[in-house]
């Protein structure tokens, strides 16, 4: 318990820690909000006028302490590129699309990769093994927008197995959207796949030279037992935090296929805002992906205490 | 009983360094010399399919592609070399001293690093750029400054690991001095793992480079990427496929050049 | 009584740069059931080999060329996988030699231990709970039912040690094969798992095939022994016979071994000086939230080491003896009271582990030239003659110069190790237990070329070791450190004739071949300071790792057979009881004081 408490003030610190240093840095960039609303036309004094308005004139701390308490109720502000829009509300309408995206290509991972990297090690220096081996080696050179392209040019065009560039909503229809996010999510897994695989084969393979895994055989354990029985949850420790790197891979590589087939969904405003200097918009998402990386390393640490006996002697 | 004993031979290296070596002489010598002129618009010969005197076909705006995928490997190894450069220069002072004497400065920066470690360098390049703003020095600056943590770290680790060695106790009490135990006594013995991360970063630099020209937020026209080049051939796909899987290929083969690299770089620390 | 284990012809191979490498050549022998075989060898005499072969646990480079095993009947090596696994651990266990890395890290002790009961009967959960918690038992373990419930962890290494024993004869094995069980381990605790594994063989009459490279230890538990060198036996008898009686070079060699020190002159300068020393250690676990801890480890230490004497420090690990050494040297400057080093002695310190204490990532001539690069001699070729000449002097040669640490053995690394000292032109030597990790054959070498270099130059040697054997022909003097502390501390002679402090008496009885005829004392375990909590796993008498830091009274009260209420609440002082002023004989006990033993 005391350990659970103790990492969830770390994610605390870390969670002000990133939001301060993205907001201050956004706040020292020039463009600011005033000129943005404003225009090009507006004369200096007016936009000093609005700027006191606004409070953007108070101190950068001041302005952090508002925006934060702003952002615990789930206010960013306004958008600058879509005028009268709340940050909020342009990213609760995307956020569902993104989330069952990154959801797709989790489950897609973790149902392909674990077993084959078992499979893998298994039968470490075999043919099966080099297929799957020399497979991951290529699938993870291959950048995700790529493979968008090219699932796009056989199952878009050539095959018709979906329409480039069409799009329902999850709320209209929820089994649509999801089927219209099997490629992307394949695109977005795919590199991701190999690379549990490969991390899971090695893991499982530098386990099996240990003593205790002589130990095992010299009690009588079959192959198959001394594998599923003793390695494997040796293995899966260090496999888990890996997961959370991979979690937070999925999310970068969804902002890139999002674009490639034109999904609305975070990744895609993230990047129409970077290039708009729509600074409300990206500081909010900015925040909102830190949130998730954090989150996700800190329920990685409470997993691995579960597993692993010995975190808690330390 | 007959057995045959054979030494294994690091194909991962060899292949790596093959791939890596033919893509970096095509971009050298796209620096000096290339079929056609990388910029140079051509209204006769729009969206050629590959021919004898077009062997990668053309663009849209009938420059010759080949032309271009030579001079975009050229701007990608730059952005990779100067990236690389930079993360591993600092990297390394700042994990060497670090790693040596401790204390709470190695605590706050290596809470910093783990931090910046936890997300991914695509996002990370994404989240500078939307302060630098879009551009070539802004990309560099902003991987460079992304990996400067894992580099901190391998070299960080080794000094934690070798600070413990008896071999560096006994310097200690030979009476050599810190500066000299963690450049002549230490920092040899990182000679492998920093290859490894080297290698590893060219592979990262080169997908989040080309990401970021995907995007839109790198390399900026006229100038030819990879990157940019595929988010141009995407609007063309049904017509002229060839313009995409020209530079997609480049890119994939000069990924896999560095990982198998890294990947032999590997085998041979075991 | 009918053969158990029969092995004829056996020849075992690695492959290596293309070449067959055999490590275990035509070998043949055989042990009846219930007896117990020791088989001696130094690393790579292949001694290991036979009994990986038999339980099919050989590495996967490791090629079995010809020959067969026998077990009770059945020919090993032409079953199947399946047919083996029926043997293993159920006719046939094994123990290993080490048991912090031997048992399954997150598998808990109780499943561990009743997992050949599992795979080999068909006995339901509970009666299989019931037989571990017997198992655990019988190897003298406390509380078996807390302990089923723990991991690995949680114990200490001779508990571990304990339980590996307990899984291995959980199924009743008409045979045990015991490869180096106790060499990871404490004298006291080393001792405590041989009268263990004597009586399971008295009271089971199981047959233990007991391997190790230590004579003394084979002597006291073997009835015969066969003497293994580069592959083939050289020599095999009754234990006595062939300890008695060497036929073969090589076991003559294996049973000279230590070279005595020539008696030191006079005793006057005293080259090093410690007045109640207290050292401390900070343990340092790294976070923001995690506390700092600083513990003593060396408490109240006074020591004198005069010019040119060797000086033996003895005691188990986590005595403090290290933190002693890096102290002494000044790697350790966490300390309070009185530490002064002759300054013209230049301290320098030899390492246990020859692996470590050179760089990998440097020749041998940069690493002896560094000392003189220290001392300002700025001529390249003038530091390359002093390297050569002192390569020649360790007994060693100019080809060394361009060589690196991997290429060299242990003993070479050693002897580099020892010229980087004199290159830095030391006159005192701080030497961590130099040799234990080293083969027997090798250690004799190291130790007079140590000799060597101390009568050449009249070197002071500050020796720490484990082994009594050694400290008693090499060293002039010897300080006996229990947590810390010296509580005893005397002449080499005077203290193995005349051992006063009761943990003297313990640890010199539980060495083997090193004390006289052992007298019972209560023999509670004792956790390595590194073992992590463990408190109240073994109950009575034991020693947790919280305890280290006594407030009151003496320090080894709860193993002590002698104590008294006054121990409890009141430390002992220093004081000498030897009528030779000259060679004082100091102790730290009571019961010493007063002349009762």
């Amino acid at each position: 318990m005391k350990y659970i408490i103790k990492k969830f003030i770390t994610l605390i610190i870390t969670l002000l820690f990133i939001s301060l240093i993205t907001f201050t840095a956004f706040s020292v960039i020039p463009g600011d909000a005033a000129t943005a609303k404003l225009g090009t036309n507006a004369t200096p004094e007016q936009a000093q006028q609005l700027r006191e308005e606004m409070g953007l004139d108070d101190p950068i701390p001041v302005r952090y302490v508002n925006w934060l308490a702003g952002a615990l109720h789930g206010d960013f502000g306004d958008s600058y590129q879509y005028s009268g829009v709340t940050v909020a509300a342009l990213m609760a309408g995307r956020l569902p699309v993104t989330a069952l995206l990154a959801l797709m290509s989790l489950v897609m991972i973790l149902v392909i990769s674990v077993p084959l990297g078992i499979l893998s090690a298994r039968f470490a220096g075999r043919w099966l093994d080099t297929v799957i081996n020399q497979l991951s080696q290529i699938t993870m050179a291959v950048p995700a927008f790529f493979l968008g392209i090219v699932l796009t040019y056989i199952f878009g065009l050539i095959l018709h197995w979906f329409q480039p560039g069409a799009f329902v909503e999850p709320g209209e229809d929820f089994w649509g959207c999801a089927g219209f996010l099997v490629f992307p999510a394949i695109a977005v897994a795919l590199p991701k796949i190999a690379m549990v695989i490969k991390f899971l084969r090695n893991s499982v393979l530098s386990e099996m030279p240990k003593d205790y895994v002589r130990t095992a055989y010299s009690k009588g354990n079959k192959e198959h037992r001394v594998l599923y029985v003793h390695i494997l949850r040796n293995a899966l420790i260090p496999v888990i935090t890996f997961i959370a790197m991979v979690i937070a891979e999925i999310m970068a590589g969804s902002i890139i296929v999002e674009q490639v087939f034109g999904i609305p969904g975070i990744g895609r405003l993230l990047i129409t805002s970077i290039s708009a200097r729509d600074y409300p918009v990206v500081q909010a998402i900015v925040t909102y992906i830190t949130a998730i990386v954090v989150i996700v390393n800190f329920i990685v640490d409470v997993l691995y205490q579960l597993v692993d006996p010995r975190v808690k002697a330390q | 009983m007959d057995i045959a004993v054979k030494k294994k031979r690091n194909y991962n290296l060899i292949i790596g360094l093959g791939i890596t070596g033919f893509f970096l002489l095509l971009a050298i010598v796209g620096q000096f010399w290339t079929p056609y002129s990388t910029t140079q618009m051509d209204a006769m010969s729009v969206n050629l399919a590959p021919c004898v005197s077009h062997p990668l076909g053309t663009d849209n705006f009938g420059r010759d592609i080949l032309s271009r995928v030579m001079s975009g490997s050229g701007m990608t190894f730059l952005v990779a070399a100067c990236t690389v450069l930079m993360g591993a220069v600092i990297g390394t002072i700042v994990g060497a001293f670090t790693g040596y004497f401790g204390g709470w400065l190695d605590e706050i920066i290596m809470r910093l690093n783990d931090i910046l470690l936890s997300f991914p360098s695509i996002l990370l390049a994404l989240i500078f750029l939307s302060f630098l703003g879009p551009g070539t020095m802004n990309v560099i600056l902003a991987l460079g400054i992304l990996f400067v943590p894992s580099f901190a770290r391998i070299v960080r680790s080794e000094m934690i690991r070798c600070r413990e060695l008896d071999f560096v106790k006994s310097a200690k009490v030979m009476g050599v001095g810190p500066v000299r135990i963690i450049f002549a006594h230490i920092l040899p013995n990182t000679k492998v793992s920093m290859l490894t991360a080297a290698a590893i970063g060219f592979n990262n630099a080169v997908l989040s480079e080309a990401s970021m020209s995907y995007l839109g937020l790198g390399v900026a026209p006229p100038l030819p990427s990879l990157g940019r080049m595929l988010s141009e051939a995407q609007s063309y796909l049904f017509n002229t496929p060839w313009y995409a899987i020209a530079p997609g290929v480049a890119i994939i083969l000069i990924i896999l050049g560095f990982s198998m690299i890294s990947e032999g770089l590997r085998a041979m620390q075991r | 009584m009918g053969t158990l284990f029969n092995v004829s012809h056996l020849s075992i191979g690695f492959a290596e740069n293309g070449r067959m490498n055999k490590v275990v050549d035509d070998l043949s022998f055989s042990m009846d059931e219930g007896e117990i075989l020791g088989v001696v060898g130094e690393s790579g005499s292949g001694k290991s080999m036979t009994a990986l072969a038999a339980m099919g646990l050989l590495k996967p480079d490791a090629h079995i060329l010809s020959g067969q095993i026998h077990f009770d009947g059945k020919e090993l090596l032409s079953l199947s996988k399946d047919e083996q696994s029926r043997i293993k651990g159920n006719d046939m266990a094994m123990i290993f030699q080490e048991p912090m890395t031997s048992l399954n890290p997150v598998m808990k002790i109780g499943r561990q231990v009743g997992e050949s009961l599992w795979l080999h009967t068909d006995m339901n959960k509970k009666d299989i709970h019931q037989s571990v918690v017997q198992a655990l038992a019988d190897v003298g373990l406390n509380d078996p039912e807390k302990l089923c419930g723990q991991y690995p962890h949680e114990l200490s290494g001779g508990m571990r040690q304990r339980v590996m024993i307990a899984q291995a004869m959980i199924c009743s094995p008409k045979l045990l094969i015991a490869d180096e069980p106790t060499t990871a381990l404490d004298v006291v605790v080393q001792e405590q798992i041989l009268q263990l594994l004597k009586q399971l063989h008295r009271e089971k009459g199981v047959a233990i095939l007991f391997i190790s490279h230590d004579l003394n230890v084979i002597r006291e538990i073997c009835d015969r022994v066969i003497v293994m060198y580069q592959g083939v036996i050289v020599e095999q008898g009754r234990v006595q016979d062939v300890l008695e009686h060497p036929q073969h070079e090589y076991t003559k060699t294996l049973m000279a071994c230590v070279p005595a020190a020539e008696p030191v002159k006079d005793r006057k300068n005293p080259v090093l000086t410690m007045e109640h020393l207290d050292v401390y250690y900070r343990e340092n676990n790294g976070g923001f939230f995690k506390k700092k801890g600083r513990r003593r480890v060396v408490r109240d230490l006074s020591l004198q080491v005069y010019d040119g004497e060797i000086m033996g420090i003895v005691g188990e690990s986590g005595c403090g003896k290290s933190t002693l050494a890096k102290t002494i040297v000044g790697l350790n400057k966490d300390y309070t009271g009185t530490l002064s080093v002759d300054d013209s002695v230049r301290p320098q310190m030899v390492f246990q582990d020859p692996f470590g204490s050179l760089n990998p990532a440097r020749r041998i001539g940069w690493i002896l030239s560094e000392p003189l690069r220290l001392r300002g001699i700025k001529d390249k070729s003038e530091r390359r003659r002093m390297v050569c000449e002192m390569l020649e002097q360790i007994g060693l040669d100019e080809s060394f110069y361009s060589r690196y640490a991997h290429e060299l053995s242990g003993g070479q690394r050693q002897r580099i190790s020892i010229g980087a000292a004199l290159l830095m032109d030391s006159r005192l030597l701080v030497a961590d237990e130099p040799v234990s990790a080293l083969d027997v054959t090798v250690q004799s070498q190291i130790l007079r070329l140590l000799l060597d270099v101390h009568r050449q130059r009249a070197l002071t040697i500050l020796f720490i070791s484990h082994d009594l054997n050694i400290v008693r022909r090499f060293c002039h003097r010897v300080a006996v450190i229990y947590l810390g502390e010296i509580v005893e501390m005397a002449d080499v002679k005077e203290i193995y004739a005349h051992p006063r402090h009761p943990y003297t008496k313990l640890l010199f009885e539980a060495a083997p071949g090193g004390g006289r005829q052992p007298e019972k004392l209560p023999e509670p375990e004792v956790p390595e300071a590194d073992a992590g909590g463990t408190d109240g796993v073994r109950s009575e008498g034991a020693l947790t790792s919280g305890q280290t830091e006594h407030t009151c009274g003496c320090a080894f009260y709860p193993r002590c057979k002698y104590r008294t209420p006054r121990c409890q609440s009141q430390a002992p002082e220093r004081i000498n009881v030897s009528a030779d002023e000259k060679n004082p004989h100091w102790v730290k006990c009571f019961a010493a004081a007063f002349g009762r033993q």
